[in-house]
């Protein structure tokens, strides 16, 4: 699932790609700008918290012209009154008039590199319903994919964020070097939600490559409920029957086997009270005399 | 107050078990809105919420004139459903609808409601069921317990009751059956009038309040009107009240700006809801928010609360015993309208499945544990004033 993120047919996607300060989610959020710009697709990118160069390294030559940047790094607040994008933008009819200024025949891709940055200048019930906008200007633009650091943000505004989004990533890091596990939770306009757990790493030319899981050497989950061998296999006693035996067993009559007339008579509900009904066993000795009449009393 | 039907008799009926077709004759100085009856527990006026299996969990159905609050799930898939079966319900009885919402349009909304399935192909009663003729060679007639053939097999689910409608979940409801309904929207992101947010008392929910203020008294649902001789009810929906997306930070910060917005509104809603016919369910995505004591206040300002809790993404969904469900069902809260005693249901452990058709809520029921490790208590241990010695020596 992870591969085929961007493969969602259904406008007005929001990615959000969560990761700590232990294992950085630039790299897989880079791997996604590759693989857009590969197929065609024009990307934007808000920049707060990394230089133009940093996210322009590894992407493919070929086709870097539909890589479009927009600096928001070096001058964020806007100092300087110089600078050509600042945090006070982030509204949805700035970030739209943007994306339009590029000639586009198709919509677009949106990067905001990254989230955690607008959220802390901004009110994150507001940033919450500007998300919801751009989301919903499908005509501009596609998908948004968001970096969020959920380290640096309280519970409720990250789950508030990803409340919102359709796909959430979590990225975290392993034991083993340059690996990594991200688990993607997915949720469709229908209601149905997937999620998968995947191992993966990524080399600085971008190729992403998903393992197996790795052996691990430490954490070993004791498996709680062992898988019971089963009881009847080595006992000095014989348990099971063959065929001839069960064929046997089957055919012995049980006590109180009726008739199938009885049966039928027994299973309809009678009205009336009690009904004794006598069926003579093959022992039963039914004999008409009354024993009395030989006492002399 | 709730509208409240006037009876000549009362049978009382303790056991809630079995679905009663007991009809309680009545004077007919109201008259009888179609979609509602008198409940049979307390003799409020109830509706239908769509999905049966629920109306037999809070006892029989919702009051008019109350507040269901139904606490989501983690991604909302299911607590959408259940706002969609109220509105379809809402579409077949004919009753007006007011649906707010301010993430997907309620346009959206309204195109995915089920459809019904109105040929009523209602099952009997399991009791009249015809005596099966045995078949000895049968694989199913049983050869030693043969007595116990003819009795109906025992139910999870709970019975089929003569109120409310069957849905079909695979099928959307057909257009011009959607259009036979009233439907008022109410959209937050195309609402013009912004009024002033920090002064007033409900915050960001201002605008919607007074919205359903002027539908109630334009439509004439409190009795304001004299003209309106014909009384419907009115189905108030509101999606997601709480979340970021309404403009209230009660989700996102532990220390919200308005504090008391949403419980504010809450108060306000159910003041309108009792003097008028209508019913409300609201969906509030409680796990999100911070503040817990938040919580249990939105709780006590309504009158039924439920809380999803699906299986998705937790360890359960792994869980043998709850493979057959997609999640728990837990009622926090019913209420007590004009008696002592409210309709308890008498079982706590309630599971619902969503299958391709239908959502139902069941009975959760956990299989005996058979398994060598558990343990049995064989004696009752005498509590410590009992006799120590067993032996009684007279």
């Amino acid at each position: 699932m992870l591969l085929s993120v961007l493969q969602e047919k259904e406008a007005g996607g929001f990615v959000v790609i969560q990761d700590t300060a232990s294992y950085s989610g630039r790299q897989l959020l880079k791997y996604y700008i590759n693989c857009a710009i590969k197929s065609e697709e024009i990307v934007h990118v808000l920049g707060f918290e990394v230089p133009e160069q940093e996210i322009r390294k590894g992407l493919d030559r070929n086709y870097v012209h539909l890589f479009h940047f927009h600096n928001a790094y070096s001058d964020p607040l806007g100092w300087t009154k110089q600078s050509s994008f600042r945090v006070k933008h982030f509204t949805t009819p700035h970030i739209i008039q943007l994306v339009n200024k590029t000639q586009n025949a198709k919509a677009t891709i949106l990067v905001i590199d990254s989230l955690s940055w607008v959220l802390r200048h901004h009110n994150p019930a507001v940033i919450c319903q500007e998300l919801q906008k751009l989301k919903r200007a499908e005509g501009s633009i596609r998908m948004t994919f968001g970096l969020l650091h959920k380290d640096l943000h309280q519970q409720g505004i990250v789950g508030s964020i990803c409340h919102l989004a359709s796909t959430v990533i979590s990225v975290a890091p392993l034991d083993i070097v340059d690996s990594a596990v991200a688990k993607t939770t997915q949720r469709k306009k229908s209601g149905k939600v997937m999620q998968e757990d995947n191992f993966f790493s990524i080399k600085d030319d971008l190729i992403l490559s998903i393992q197996n899981k790795p052996s691990q050497s430490g954490h070993v989950k004791a498996d709680l409920d062992t898988n019971e061998g089963d009881p009847a296999s080595n006992l000095t006693f014989n348990l099971r029957l063959s065929e001839a035996e069960r064929e046997a067993k089957e055919k012995v009559a049980l006590p109180f086997v009726f008739s199938q007339e009885k049966k039928s008579a027994l299973l309809r509900p009678s009205q009336s009270s009690g009904q004794i009904m006598y069926e003579p066993d093959a022992s039963d000795d039914f004999d008409e005399e009354d024993p009395d009449d030989d006492l002399d009393v | 107050m709730a509208a409240h039907m006037n009876s000549m008799e009362k049978l009382y009926n303790l056991s809630s078990n079995n679905a009663t077709s007991f009809q309680k004759k009545t004077r007919s100085k109201l008259v009888s809105i179609p979609g509602t009856r008198p409940s049979v527990q307390n003799g409020q006026l109830i509706v239908s919420t769509g999905v049966t299996s629920l109306d037999y969990v809070i006892g029989g159905g919702l009051a008019v004139g109350t507040l269901l609050l139904i606490e989501e799930d983690q991604s909302d898939s299911y607590s959408q459903m259940l706002l969609r079966y109220f509105l379809a319900e809402g579409v077949v009885c004919g009753h007006e609808l007011f649906l707010a919402s301010a993430q997907d349009h309620p346009e959206n909304i309204m195109q995915m409601l089920p459809s019904p399935i109105l040929d009523d192909n209602v099952s009997t009663d399991q009791g009249d069921r015809p005596p099966t003729p045995l078949h000895l060679h049968d694989p199913d007639a049983m050869k030693i317990a043969w007595r116990y053939q003819n009795l109906p097999k025992f139910q999870t689910t709970f019975g089929s009751s003569l109120f409310g409608h069957c849905y079909d979940l695979s099928k959307p409801m057909e257009q011009q059956v959607r259009q036979a309904a009233k439907c008022h929207t109410f959209y937050l992101p195309e609402e013009k009038t912004a009024a002033k947010e920090s002064s007033h008392l409900t915050g960001p929910y201002a605008g919607l309040l007074q919205c359903i203020q002027a539908l109630i008294q334009k439509e004439g649902f409190d009795g304001s009107s004299s003209q309106c001789t014909v009384r419907n009810v009115l189905r108030v929906c509101l999606h997601s009240l709480g979340s970021a997306l309404w403009g209230d930070d009660l989700c996102c910060s532990e220390s919200p700006t308005h504090y008391h917005a949403l419980t504010t509104f809450l108060y306000a809603l159910r003041a309108l809801l009792r003097s008028s016919l209508s019913v409300a369910m609201v969906t509030v995505p409680s796990h999100l928010i911070q503040k817990r004591v938040i919580m249990e206040r939105i709780t006590k300002l309504s009158d039924t609360t439920l809380t999803l809790e699906s299986f998705q993404g937790s360890e359960k969904e792994t869980n043998p015993l709850y493979k057959d469900y997609h999640g728990l069902l837990h009622i926090r809260q019913v209420p007590h309208l004009n008696c002592l005693l409210c309709a308890i249901p008498d079982t706590k452990d309630l599971a619902f499945k969503l299958k391709r058709k239908q959502f139902t809520i069941e009975k959760l029921h956990l299989p005996p544990d058979l398994s060598e490790s558990v343990s049995r208590v064989s004696k009752v241990e005498l509590p410590g004033c009992g006799p120590t010695s067993k032996h009684l020596d007279f």
